[in-house]
């Protein structure tokens, strides 16, 4: 059973077509890449399989739940089991990293406990082990608006953990961090990638981070997946074809250009 | 852009800002005249202020000067302002009870977490639901809390309970439309990453609305409760209990030195949960 399968998709926002023809089957366990410029729909297809963007035409199902035609309970029980790390984390600011990380358990405290924040004790070892796993348990009882990027990246983290989920997507969770941070916040992915068998989907803007995590990329150009396979098949002429979006044709290359190195240097070879 | 284009739009003397002041300018105009206003009749009568308040010569013993210092007097009229106090602060409970629970579906985002769907139904109960709650709130509002307290004289007799109910209620739906602007400026993305986790309406907006406008709803309240302590002061008037009872029973009968005790008494308190309120305020936020 395929855990997310799409055929012939097409996915925006009001009237809005953003991606078209996208095909995808993730199975379980999988840790994937999705790599391409800005403003091509990523974050639209991370949280498409949220069930939090509008279908326009094919099939999609992400865990034998048709998004199509599923209704609300359904919805809520699949997002249940699907974690989300927002790009710029989505945190509660007022709130310290405990609550924030007790965000992601909401579903398993009954609404009188949620209403006064009262954890029972299996509820706080938990969260407590959640925030080991991202080495905050120091920070505890910090409010949010006090940590530094890279500490409320890792809150987002151990909040899509205390979900318990089974699929893991991440949206550019590492945009944002010093390379000795990323690496921490892949090798964390990675991790619970190996040791629960969760499923990680994440977009990323290094391609040397896809490459080094992820055993199959996916890149996507002007709202279509144009390359979707393993990282050693993905040659620079490829690299150059994902990357040479709407944006790179009209914007000369120059040192300005946001675009990964290695990509930069294929565009220019091109 | 070119500098003489940014020049041109950041020039504080456009068109807009000039048309704006000419406006104003047009309005108070016509409001002065249709309201009769005039600096004469003021420069003219304003002596006549000093002479009621020494004390009009044909009435005896009617200034407000010296302040009555009898101490049963004082004793009264303090123990009256503890009962405005307490109207006040039940009048914010009450006020609270209703405006909280109302303002959520006053709001559309919020409502949007409620009643979430894109269907037709979705969006016909989300809509109904802020009309109606919104016409409750203006209503509740836009009745001044001393037509309130008639209203409630009426119904359950003179005393402190048709005051409480009338600030009360006219302070609920000033709170309703508070905080439903409150909640409507929150950020949205909290929201959706809790939404995202399937957690219901009730735990996300706990979680991720609630401490967003906490600091926020605090604030009004304890502006409210300083402004529901001063109408307090006068609901009396309609019979409502408190101080004004006799604030109006001393004016009417030109018992003014008392009505300067009040006074006195009234601005002292005003003073203290004016000072209280901003310690609390800043504790909070
Ligand atoms: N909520 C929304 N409503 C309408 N249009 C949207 C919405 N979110 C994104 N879009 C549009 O969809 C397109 C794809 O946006 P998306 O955020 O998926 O790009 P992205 O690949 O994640 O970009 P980036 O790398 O900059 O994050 C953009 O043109 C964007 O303007
Ligand atoms: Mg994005």
């Amino acid at each position: 059973m395929k855990t997310i399968k799409a055929v012939k998709v097409k996915l925006g926002y009001g009237n809005k077509v953003v991606l078209t023809d996208i095909d995808l089957e993730v199975s379980g366990g999988e840790f994937i890449s999705i790599i391409g410029p800005s403003g091509v729909g990523k974050t639209t297809l991370l949280m498409a399989i949220n069930g939090n963007v509008k279908i326009f035409d094919g099939e999609m199902s992400v865990l034998n739940h048709n998004l199509r035609t599923i209704g609300n309970t359904d919805l809520k029980s699949i997002r249940a089991r699907i974690g989300v790390i927002f790009q710029g984390y989505h945190l509660v600011k007022r709130l310290n990293v405990l609550d924030n990380v007790a965000g992601g358990m909401l579903r398993k405290m009954n609404s009188l406990q949620a209403a006064i924040k009262y954890y029972r004790h299996d509820q706080y070892e938990l969260i407590y082990g959640y925030m080991r796993a991202v080495r905050l348990e120091n920070e505890a009882l910090q409010r949010c608006d006090r940590l530094s990027g890279g500490q409320m990246q890792r809150v987002a983290i151990a909040r899509a953990l205390a979900q318990e989920p089974e699929i893991i997507l991440a949206d550019e969770p590492i945009s944002s961090l010093d390379p000795i941070s990323a690496t921490g916040v892949m090798d964390t992915l990675a991790r619970i990638n190996k040791e629960y068998g969760l499923t990680v989907i994440a977009n990323l803007h290094q391609l040397e981070y896809a490459r080094r995590y992820s055993r199959r990329i996916i890149g996507m150009n002007k709202g279509r997946i144009i390359y979707d396979g393993k990282p050693e098949a993905l040659d620079d002429a490829t690299v150059a074809r994902i990357y040479q979006g709407e944006r790179a044709g009209e914007v000369e290359p120059s040192l300005e250009f946001p675009l990964p190195a290695a990509a930069r240097v294929a565009v220019y070879n091109a | 852009m070119q500098l003489e284009e940014i020049k041109k739009r950041t020039n504080p003397l456009n068109r807009y800002n000039l048309a704006v002041l000419l406006m104003m300018f047009v309005l108070a105009t016509w409001s002065w005249k249709s309201t009769e206003m005039s600096v004469g009749v003021l420069a003219k009568g304003w002596l006549n202020m000093i002479v009621y308040l020494t004390g009009n010569p044909e009435i005896e013993n009617s200034g407000f000067f010296p302040p009555a210092s009898s101490s049963t007097g004082i004793v009264k009229y303090v123990k009256l302002m503890v009962e405005t106090v307490q109207m006040a602060f039940l009048a914010l409970i009450l006020s609270v009870a209703i405006s909280f629970p109302l303002a959520f579906f006053a709001s559309r985002n919020t409502l949007e977490i409620i009643f979430p769907g894109q269907r037709l139904f979705d969006r016909v109960i989300r809509k109904v639901s802020y009309i109606t709650t919104r016409f409750v709130a203006n209503l509740a509002r836009s009745i001044n809390e001393l037509v309130w307290s008639l209203m409630f004289v009426s119904a359950v007799g003179l005393g402190p309970m048709p005051g409480i109910l009338a600030l009360g209620v006219h302070t609920g739906g000033v709170l309703i439309k508070l905080f439903s602007e409150g909640i409507e400026n929150i950020q949205s993305e909290p929201v959706t990453a809790l939404t995202a986790t399937g957690a219901g309406p009730l735990k996300v907006i706990r979680y991720a609305v609630i401490p967003q406008i906490s600091p926020f709803f605090v604030s009004m309240l304890l502006y409210r409760f300083e402004s529901d302590v001063r109408s307090a002061t006068i609901l009396g008037f309609t019979g409502a209990g408190g101080i004004g009872v006799y604030l109006y029973d001393k004016l009417r009968s030109y018992e003014n030195r008392d009505v300067t005790t009040m006074l006195i008494i009234i601005i002292i308190t005003v003073a203290i949960v004016d000072r209280m309120s901003a310690w609390i305020r800043k504790k909070y936020t």
